[in-house]
């Protein structure tokens, strides 16, 4: 798979590129040297902070949640035979919405809103599986269903909470819910599962592939679609769980990023899903970089920016593929 | 209503008396409807309208803590008779029914109320809101103080409003007075580089305009972030990193909550964490726009005063 191997490598040189330019610019004017200087190990201590403990913890944190994002928009995708299927699409980021805000609403920060708001996401989780799988006769379609109800049902809940909480809460809430990087969560277990996931590709890969063409013929071809299909969910929700943690509810990403990659390097399970990875965290990591610095020292949620850069770019790629 | 004077008769007589009766009832009415129109009073609010009450309100609704307060201080507390949510100062009010949070107010409480005045928050009500009060013949005064003398005359004017103009006048003079002397005293000290904090997520400040950061000019502080366009901008800790202010100061959540300030440990090469000029000023004191800006602007000095010794 030669073209496939380019395809990654260019992805990869992008997302290389792209971490760069976010630890390299920002509201404080650092040098592209001074940068350098600091990841040789020299540089001012107040550069050291600015680069080691706000940028670099901040563009990977913004890596491994646009990647796992995109993955799980991908698995979903698949999973329902859906186009419209983003990693939300089931209720999970409003179950997780619910354990922020509630926690916020509380008064806590910091670990306790994430911590709050990833028991939310796999409440969100069970419930729709459990609803979805009790009678036994299971279809894509019924566990769409049961996940847009119940998503809706989360949406109520979360217009509840804003519509209580005081007006000094609002702000933090919103910014939660439009998802944004600045609390600076640790990214070490999101590159880890982003990394585990790339690599389970290799032995799912082939049946994704199949399974993408419909179940029968999945079927038909020897595999065991049930459990593929459930395992394919619990994935995804444990991907999306992990990127919500560290975000809040970032949109767009999950969505268009498998889309614009098909579009480009047609619907092969083995290449989208690594090529999501990259892709969908090189946006993130773009469009938080700038949220950063458009308006600099004031800052925007990251949310806004995925969609303002991605629609277009979505559009362009519909456009020339007609 | 008139009578043809015929004079000479009886006829005439009683219609003389009649008729002065009449002008003397006239005359009365006049007077009555003379002495009303000098009662009306009438100011301009924050908006720049007029607002006009028939003799002094009698009947307040207030719709912010912010507007509580200066009614409280124009004298007319005992004419307060609904509040809206968290308005818990003075202590009395916080025994008044409530109509709503601010930003979403019970139209039906107030108005079976049957308030005569309204007291409403540019910042904070709903204008919507309050155009279907203002429709239904309730006068409403908008508030929205932004400089110190803005705080002392609305103070004067919800007094004039309610008929207690020499209170009104009186606490608003000796305000500006005490303010004017801190400004005296604090005119030629070395000045402090100040982050104030307003919110950690997303990180908030203010700038020169807001009161906060006029009470930071008072007291011999530089605001950092005072330049800044909006009143109440949103920042990255990495701007505030590159800034390094003398001193970050923040109201917190609550009094003694220090998390916030605990937050920037993190960063032992700010220089204000360095010489430990971290401090909290109450925020009730500090964050509303009301008289007690004057206790609130006093502490944020002494702390100052402080953080200045430390550099």
């Amino acid at each position: 798979m030669p073209g496939y191997s380019r395809a990654l490598a260019v992805l990869a040189a992008l997302s290389l590129v792209c971490m760069a330019l976010s630890v390299s610019v920002g509201s404080a004017s650092l040098s592209v040297g001074d940068t350098f200087a600091v990841l040789t190990g020299t540089g001012t201590p107040i550069q050291q902070t600015l680069v080691l403990e706000l940028r670099l913890p901040r563009t990977l944190t913004g890596f491994a949640t646009g990647g796992l994002l995109a993955v799980a928009g991908a698995l979903m995708q698949v999973l329902l035979r859906n186009p419209l299927a983003d990693p939300y699409v089931l209720g999970l980021s409003g179950g997780a919405a619910v354990g922020a805000l509630l926690a916020m609403m509380a008064g806590v920060a910091g670990a306790v809103v994430s911590g709050s708001a990833f028991a939310g996401a796999l409440l969100a989780t069970f419930l729709v599986f459990g609803l979805a799988h009790g009678t036994g006769s299971w279809t894509p379609s019924r566990l769409l269903l049961t996940g847009v109800v119940v998503a809706a049902g989360w949406g109520a809940l979360i217009a509840l909470i804003l519509a209580m909480s005081p007006a000094r809460q609002l702000p933090g809430m919103l910014y939660w819910l439009m998802g944004d990087l600045s609390p600076a969560a640790n990214p070490v277990p999101g590159l880890i599962l982003l990394t585990l996931v790339c690599l389970l590709v290799f032995p799912l890969g082939r049946s994704l592939n199949v399974l993408a063409r419909g179940p029968m013929q999945a079927a038909a071809l020897g595999v065991s679609v049930r459990p593929l299909e459930w395992t394919i969910y619990i994935l995804a929700s444990l991907l999306t769980a992990t990127a919500v943690t560290m975000a809040g509810s970032v949109g767009f990403v999950g969505l268009v990023v498998p889309h614009m990659l098909r579009l480009v390097l047609g619907n092969d399970q083995r290449l989208i899903l690594p090529a999501c990875a990259m892709a969908g965290g090189s946006l993130l990591v773009l469009a938080d970089t700038l949220a950063r610095v458009v308006i600099a020292p004031e800052q925007l949620p990251v949310g806004v920016i995925t969609a303002l850069l991605g629609v277009p770019t979505f559009l362009y790629l519909l456009y020339r593929s007609r | 209503m008139s009578s043809v004077v015929i004079p000479g008769t009886a006829t005439a007589r009683e219609a003389t008396v009649r008729l002065a009766d009449v002008s003397l009832v006239t005359v009365v009415a006049l007077l009555l409807l003379l002495a009303g129109r000098a009662e009306a009073v009438c100011v301009e609010d924050d908006q720049h309208r007029t607002v006009c009450v028939d003799g002094p309100a009698r009947r307040l609704v207030s719709l912010s803590p912010g507007a509580t307060e200066l009614l409280f201080s124009a004298g007319a507390g005992g004419q307060v008779t609904a509040v809206s949510a968290w308005s818990d100062y003075p202590p009395q009010a916080a025994n008044l029914p409530r109509v709503g949070d601010s930003n979403r107010l019970d139209l039906e409480a107030i108005v079976t109320l049957e308030p005569d005045l309204v007291v409403a928050w540019v910042d904070g009500n709903s204008a919507t809101q309050l155009g279907k009060i203002e429709a239904l013949g309730i006068p409403v005064f908008w508030l929205q103080p932004r400089t110190f003398t803005d705080i002392a005359s609305a103070v004067e004017r919800l007094a004039l409003l309610t008929g207690h103009e020499d209170i009104g006048a009186a606490r608003a003079a000796d305000f500006l007075a005490a303010m004017a002397e801190l400004r005296n005293r604090y005119r030629d000290v070395p000045p402090v580089r100040v982050f104030y904090q307003v919110w950690h997520q997303p990180l908030m400040t203010i700038n020169d305009d807001e009161l906060i950061g006029r009470a930071i000019r008072l007291c011999g502080g530089d605001n950092v972030f005072g330049h800044l366009p909006r009143l109440v901008p949103r920042l990255s800790t990495e701007a505030v990193l590159e800034a390094n202010p003398d001193a970050i100061i923040t109201g917190g959540e609550d009094r003694e909550d220090r998390r916030w300030l605990d937050q920037w440990q993190r960063f032992p090469e700010l220089k204000a964490v360095a010489v430990d000029n971290l401090f909290l000023v109450s925020p009730s004191l500090i964050q509303r726009p009301t008289l007690r800006m004057l206790e609130g602007s006093e502490q944020l000095c002494q702390v100052l005063e402080q953080a200045r010794a430390r550099l």
